[in-house]
């Protein structure tokens, strides 16, 4: 049991994605905001098994969260793929504490990115009818995202690093 | 040289009975252009013990609320009435379902609640949703034991709604954040700060006469068009109970 578990470890917490990303834990936001929880496990994720690892969850991530959010014509797949890939080409750092703020300054880089392309969907969407209204709350959205999705990513990405080498260690 | 002959050592001001007389008078001038608030304050004091207690004041307070309670049925029938003999939309038919809110997204874009009730409990894609205050959203989706609800502050919510003041419709559409915007498109409509907007009457979505918001600002710099930043009622941020009611458009 406790082998399967440490081989799975990956797997499961992959699974604790959807679940902390519908149960939007309010004492852990900022005004209602979140970090954005699937480049935690993305970051540690891509880096470890490469570019096209990364690219096919960034799918299969953005796929499920498309599920859980209702905006049907939006979807997170394009932000979560582009930046699959992109953690995939950043290397392990050999300085443990330069590696922490690393991880924070990536994942405010992604949130940036998966921010920015949902903004875009959502102003090419609604060209006709509230452009102008929707870009000052669209930029407080990302700035607020980006923010905490950088404060909490070297706390949890370097925790799920270390487990994920424990875990590949282990298999190997 | 004349000398001045002193008639009296004595003067007024010396008598001591003439200043206290003096000094009630001054009082009662104080008293006069007061309008007797020295009375009142005195009088404030010594009746406090004997005021109606709070034991009266639950009385009457129920009371109202009784009164207030058999006139909202009236009024509701009546709408019904004329509603009928007018063909106008009907509101709800009492159909409500009782559900708690077991997710809630109220940041950022993704802006939706996810209710403990769903198609086996007779929720609908459709249905409206209301919390105390007002409506909060539309299901959007439901399973078999949960419904989702887009909440009217998500950029996917597009609604028909009225001004009453006004008396005119326009078109809430949700930005993403707490407050979503009215957008009026008639630049001469004469909408306020503290308008109350509720569901619009020609709305396809809704029932009529959902409390909704009131205008909590209002932006003239566009040409066409007249926004006004809506402030919810219903807050979807604290509420944990809401109410499912069907729709019969």
């Amino acid at each position: 049991m406790n082998k399967f578990f440490t081989k799975k470890l990956s797997i499961i917490s992959f699974i604790f994605i959807p679940i902390i990303f519908m149960w939007h834990p309010n004492w852990l936001g900022f005004l209602g905001f979140q970090p954005y929880w699937p480049l935690f496990w993305l970051l540690p994720w891509s880096m470890i098994h490469g570019s096209i690892n990364g690219l096919i969850f960034g799918l299969f991530l953005g796929l499920i969260l498309d599920s859980l959010t209702l905006n049907e014509s939006l979807t997170h797949i394009p932000g979560l793929i582009f930046c699959g890939f992109l953690f995939g080409r950043i290397k392990l750092h050999s300085d443990i504490l330069l590696g922490h703020f690393r991880y924070g300054l990536i994942c405010s880089f992604g949130s940036f990115l998966c921010g920015t392309i949902y903004f875009l969907q959502i102003f090419f969407r609604n060209f006709s009818d509230s452009n102008s209204l929707i870009l000052m709350t669209s930029f407080k959205n990302i700035l607020a995202e980006v923010f905490l999705t950088g404060l909490f990513a070297p706390f949890i990405c370097s925790q799920l690093l270390r487990m994920f080498k424990f875990s590949r260690r282990r298999i190997q | 040289m004349l000398g001045i002959r002193r008639i009296s050592t004595s003067r007024w001001w010396h008598k001591k009975k003439n200043w206290q007389i003096f000094v009630i008078f001054l009082f009662l001038v104080f008293v006069r252009i007061s309008k007797g608030a020295f009375y009142k304050d005195l009088y404030f004091f010594i009746s406090k013990p004997f005021w109606p207690g709070q034991f009266q004041k639950e009385i009457v307070l129920n009371s109202v609320n009784q009164e207030y309670f058999i006139k909202l049925n009236l009024l509701k029938k009546d709408n019904i009435r004329l509603r009928q003999i007018l063909s106008l939309q009907e509101s709800s038919n009492g159909e409500n379902i009782l559900a708690a809110i077991i997710s809630r997204k109220t940041g950022s874009w993704w802006r939706q609640i996810i209710l403990n009730k769903g198609s086996n409990d007779g929720v609908e894609i459709g249905d409206i949703v209301i919390g105390p205050g007002g409506l909060l959203g539309i299901v959007k989706n439901t399973s078999l034991f949960t419904s989702s609800v887009t909440l009217i502050t998500s950029p996917e919510s597009k609604l028909g709604v009225w001004v009453d003041r006004v008396q005119t419709s326009g078109l809430l559409v949700g930005l993403g954040d707490d407050y979503p915007s009215l957008i009026l498109y008639s630049k001469d409509a004469d909408i306020q700060v503290g308008d109350f907007v509720s569901s619009s009457p020609a709305s396809t979505l809704l029932p009529p006469n959902i409390p909704i918001g009131i205008v909590h600002s209002i932006d003239e710099t566009l040409k066409s068009k007249k926004t006004a930043q809506i402030s919810l009622l219903a807050n979807p941020h604290v509420i944990d109970w809401v109410q499912i009611l069907k729709v019969n458009i």
